[in-house]
């Protein structure tokens, strides 16, 4: 098992924002991890990236335990975290922002990771050294998943990537989440685009207010018409109009 | 030819408050911490680099370890080196242990009053150890001058300049092309998204404070060469005045405050030349105000500065 979470807790203060979560991703996976606004969704991100500590329960990865290290320490062991918003440099150039994602290796193979993000994507090749502001979101997006990979990781996270992309762009971003996938990316998908979420997925788990509720094959959670209505809101179930 | 004389002595003055205008602006762009504690660590090394070649390593009275006045060349090697060690102390006790016991910290005040405290602290520290007076600095002889078309450059003063401008050009290096320097901007602009990346705050975090250590204690000790006297309150005037160097270039840019020291330096020589001694305050304060009313983010700066939530 690539990533294996025990009976996770996050509480900041008196707020209890995960619940007992179990999850796991197997080597090779897209697990999906669907929720409302506020079910703790981005909570328990941070806690597996370690932005936060845990107040209970366990988190290994690869079959080592990594609940009291460092997010430096987990970026080494190849798990990323792709966060909401892109979280780019805005003050540093395309290529310097990449250059980040390498912040941490130590071997001298990142330079050959890095070039193939540029051929992956040639929109950042042609603006490599323009201010990362300059980029559409879209490009923005594909900056903060390349800044990923140069670390070459084992487990992507993201974290509601499709969120304010055309529907052009959120297309495109479900392909390139396959396609990372087939290159061997193991991939952890926190989205509220429910049902083009479950279409890359292979499984996936539903949050409600910081616990889980369902989890199951991502067809059987397509089709589970209780879903849309109990916990995931009005966008469930039922295609994005304007994801098509 | 005067003229020329005083522009020449404006722009040694003003590579002083260049020095430490760097280690303000520095200090400010990663952490967004205004460091409190700067003019104290320049007075400090100013005051080490005396009290060392003059007096010796205080032992306070235990007997047969006595170690006597030092040279001059070293006592300016151990000064730099312990203002160094006094900036990492500060950032212990200051930014970290404070960080670390009440979480983040947005709240700037904490380490901001805590930085005053320092101030304070270091300055009465060296006062009830060495007294108030200004002391002799026993330098290398500060009058050896070069006449260039009758011009006095005195040759430490030109030295220090070179020395200064390396210092900076090689910090500025450091922090557009180094991994280092990568880290530290990152941390500056997002926090969160750093250490996503794997950077350490609480690793590069001292680096900040080494660097602002180092350009302290070298601003001090030339400080001591340069005009031969040191004294307890010799960080006061200079860290204002820095500070306003800083303001006038930036916050946060590393060139805004080289500009910005050398233009306070030289209003100060050029106001004395021509409207006398009096008018320094008015002259070089009045130029910040004008300066902040045309251009509020300074001359260099970038309008996102002051805005870092580590």
């Amino acid at each position: 098992m690539l990533l294996e979470v025990t009976g996770l807790h996050v509480r900041y203060g008196r707020t209890h924002a995960v619940k007992a979560v179990d999850l796991h991703v197997a080597e090779g996976e897209i697990v999906t991890v669907l929720g409302a606004n506020g079910a703790g969704k981005t909570s328990l991100l941070r806690a597996l990236h370690g932005a936060v500590k845990p107040a209970g329960g366990s988190i290994r990865f690869a079959g080592d335990d990594l609940t009291a290290q460092s997010s430096a320490e987990r970026v080494t062991r190849g798990m990323m975290l792709v966060p909401e918003g892109r979280q780019i440099f805005v003050s540093m150039s395309v290529h310097e922002n990449l250059l980040m994602g390498a912040y941490l290796r130590r071997d001298g193979d990142w330079a050959r990771d890095l070039k193939s993000v540029y051929d992956r994507f040639p929109n950042l090749a042609e603006r490599r050294d323009m201010p990362a502001s300059v980029l559409s979101g879209g490009e923005q997006q594909m900056l903060a998943i390349g800044r990923a990979l140069v670390s070459r990781p084992r487990l992507v996270m993201l974290d509601e990537p499709s969120l304010g992309l055309s529907p052009l762009f959120v297309n495109n971003l479900f392909n390139l989440i396959k396609e990372l996938n087939r290159d061997g990316i193991s991939i952890l998908l926190v989205e509220q685009n429910t049902a083009m979420a479950l279409e890359v997925a292979s499984r996936g788990y539903v949050l409600e207010l910081g616990s889980l509720v369902l989890e199951g094959g991502a067809d059987a959670l397509a089709g589970n018409a209780a879903l849309a209505e109990a916990y995931l809101g009005d966008h469930a179930a039922k295609p994005e109009p304007d994801a098509a | 030819m005067l003229f020329l004389q005083q522009v020449s002595n404006g722009i040694m003055l003003g590579s002083v408050y260049v020095t430490v205008a760097v280690a303000f602006t520095l200090t400010i762009g990663v952490l967004n911490f205004l460091n409190f504690t700067i003019p104290t660590l320049f007075m400090l090394a100013g005051m080490l680099a005396w009290a060392l070649s003059t007096w010796g390593v205080p032992t306070w009275g235990v007997p047969f370890v006595h170690i006597g006045p030092m040279p001059w060349q070293a006592a300016l090697l151990f000064a730099v080196a312990a203002t160094v060690v006094a900036s990492l102390l500060v950032e212990r006790f200051t930014f970290r242990f404070l960080k670390t016991r009440y979480g983040d910290a947005t709240e700037h005040a904490i380490p901001l009053v805590s930085s005053l405290g320092f101030l304070l602290i270091i300055e009465n520290l060296v006062r009830i150890g060495y007294g108030t007076d200004t002391q002799r600095f026993p330098g290398p002889q500060a009058d050896m001058s070069v006449n260039i078309g009758g011009i006095f450059l005195r040759v430490p003063q030109l030295v220090s300049l070179v020395i200064v401008l390396g210092i900076v050009a090689g910090l500025n290096w450091i922090l557009r092309h180094s991994r280092i320097g990568r880290g530290l901007r990152a941390i500056a602009e997002n926090p969160d998204a750093a250490n996503i990346l794997g950077v350490q705050a609480n690793k590069l975090v001292p680096v900040v404070f080494m660097l602002t250590g180092l350009l302290c204690g070298l601003a001090g000790v030339l400080f001591a060469i340069n005009y031969g006297e040191v004294s307890p309150q010799m960080g006061d005037d200079i860290g204002s005045k820095a500070i306003a160097g800083m303001v006038l270039g930036g916050l946060g840019s590393i060139w805004g405050a080289v500009i910005g020291g050398l233009i306070i330096g030289l209003t100060e020589m050029l106001t004395i030349h021509f409207f006398g001694a009096d008018t320094v305050q008015v002259a070089v304060w009045g130029l910040l105000l004008l300066t902040l009313f045309l251009r509020p983010q300074g001359l260099f700066g970038h309008h996102s500065i002051g805005k870092g939530k580590l």
